[in-house]
């Protein structure tokens, strides 16, 4: 398998990236992408001495199990920062964050392949970055997250990971692989993510509202899951795939 | 006015309880002095300082020990926190009777005294921020609390001028103005709430600025919000002179 030392674009590098990508957009002529990765101009070493491969990711969870294995030597902060490393990886994996489909691409926004770590309403749209970081706040309930294809957002990744006051509460990953993964599926519950219709428990709008309304009363950081799932009430407790769970102490 | 009553009890703490200092560093730090002794909290509830900046997708969380047997936090690091503007949230919370229960709360506490990389004091209600926005020059972010006016930082000078140049605060102010207004409507704030949120912050400005002092419609009657959002913008722009401001901006900088 190939391997290339990780490498990072700096702030020219960004901008050829985008419009590298907007090229693309308009099959217009421009640099082409092993150009843009090899540019001394555009790119600046890292300095963490991590190599990567060439390699295929079948799932989102193959990328961050990857990358969480690759980047175990940088500090989690680091990462979060790291435009130039992000933007520069989604060129190096275009052709799986961005494939070839009946014979064409579809490139979507910018945001989808340039990391923008301070714009809080793109930041979790970079689908590597994404996929890492997934893996990092939560190693142990992802199912809902990680088992999706790599190259397209799913809404479950979306509506969660855009809500800074659901992803800061501890336990709330367990609780929405306990709610929303259907076992006898195997895969996430049906129904629950509804664009123009309100149901009862579901995931886009009826979980966040009753979220923020716990919140004003609880610290809801502290609690656990069997505790969350009690305070949210039978609208959601109906779906605990654990209904032998343990009632809160009172 | 609607009285609202919290009819579990969690009280507002007053900001005066706690004072929090932060210093410059890589990452900065903090200091924080709590004094809770006139709240009649229970001894053995625990505090919480909370820390938040726009922008970002964390908030570190600090234990301060309990009301009876408080630990002031010293030198903490606010790791991942990068804007210029921080907001601290002292919690007390009951972990003996109800597990988890919120007792009291201040929120949008701001540091008292600061170092170069923070901004220190009482915020407006629209804090500015300087970040990458590529083609835009200035757009809005809507946090928990605050709304923020984010202004392209790879423009030299945007920053300063888009408050105090007559011409640009003519052009830009008024559209801020309406869009906060009306995501304030959308999102179900109320000019009369108990608490100091941006959408409180924001209806309260509109219902003192709005000819007849009226509050905001809901957003079921859609005509009605919208022409109650351009009666205030309107009154914004009267309030300013904006458009001699404009006029007179304009001459000053074609005669020079």
């Amino acid at each position: 398998m190939n391997t290339t030392q990780l490498k990072s674009f700096n702030s020219s590098g960004i901008e050829a990236f985008c419009k590298f990508l907007q090229s693309q957009r308009e099959n217009a002529e421009g640099p082409t992408r092993d150009e843009l990765l090899e540019d001394g101009s555009l790119i600046e070493e890292t300095g963490f001495g991590i190599d990567i491969e060439n390699r295929t990711f079948r799932t989102r969870r193959d990328a961050a199990n990857y990358f969480h294995d690759r980047f175990r030597s940088i500090s989690a902060e680091q990462l979060r920062r790291d435009a130039g490393l992000w933007s520069w990886l989604s060129l190096y994996y275009f052709d799986q964050v961005c494939p070839v489909a009946d014979g064409c691409r579809r490139i979507r926004n910018d945001y989808t392949y340039v990391y923008m770590p301070n714009q809080s309403i793109y930041y979790y749209r970079h689908l590597l970055f994404i996929a890492w970081y997934v893996r990092f706040v939560t190693p142990k309930h992802n199912r809902l997250f990680l088992d999706t294809s790599l190259h397209r957002l799913d809404k479950f990744t979306t509506e969660v990971m855009k809500r800074l006051y659901l992803t800061r509460i501890p336990c709330v990953f367990e609780v929405l692989d306990r709610l929303y993964w259907d076992t006898s599926e195997d895969g996430p519950r049906k129904g629950v993510i509804t664009p123009n219709r309100m149901v009862a428990g579901d995931l886009m709008h009826r979980f966040p509202t009753r979220i923020r309304q716990l919140e004003k009363t609880y610290d809801l950081l502290s609690l656990t899951a069997d505790q969350l799932i009690e305070l949210l009430g039978k609208e959601f407790s109906r779906f605990d795939r654990l209904s032998t769970a343990t009632p809160m102490v009172v | 006015m609607i009285q609202r009553v919290n009819s579990l009890g969690r009280r507002r703490i007053p900001r005066s309880c706690a004072t929090l200092v932060v210093h410059d560093g890589t990452p900065r730090t903090f200091d924080a002095e709590i004094d809770l002794s006139s709240l009649n909290f229970p001894e053995v509830a625990s505090v919480v300082i909370e820390a938040r900046s726009a922008g970002s997708s964390v908030v570190p969380r600090f234990e301060c020990g309990k009301v009876g047997d408080l630990v002031m936090p010293r030198q903490q690091p606010l790791t991942a926190l990068e804007g210029q503007n921080l907001f601290f949230a002292l919690k007390v919370i009951d972990r003996s009777e109800r597990v988890g229960r919120l007792l009291g709360i201040a929120e949008n506490i701001r540091p008292e005294s600061t170092g170069d990389q923070t901004l220190a004091g009482r915020k407006g209600i629209l804090p500015v921020e300087r970040r990458p926005l590529g083609q835009q020059l200035w757009r809005l972010e809507y946090g928990e609390h605050d709304v923020f006016l984010l202004v392209n930082q790879d423009v030299a000078g945007l920053s300063e001028s888009i408050g105090s140049d007559p011409l640009m605060y003519a052009v830009v102010y008024p559209e801020v103005v309406r869009q906060i207004l009306t995501q304030a409507i959308q999102r179900g704030g109320d000019p009369d709430a108990d608490d100091d949120t941006w959408s409180t912050l924001w209806l309260s400005f509109g219902l003192r600025l709005h000819p007849d002092h009226i509050n905001p419609p809901s957003m079921d009657e859609l005509d009605a919000v919208n022409e109650w959002i351009e009666m205030v913008v309107d009154a914004f722009c009267n309030q300013h002179s904006l458009r001699d401001r404009f006029v007179q901006g304009d001459l000053l900088s074609r005669e020079s």
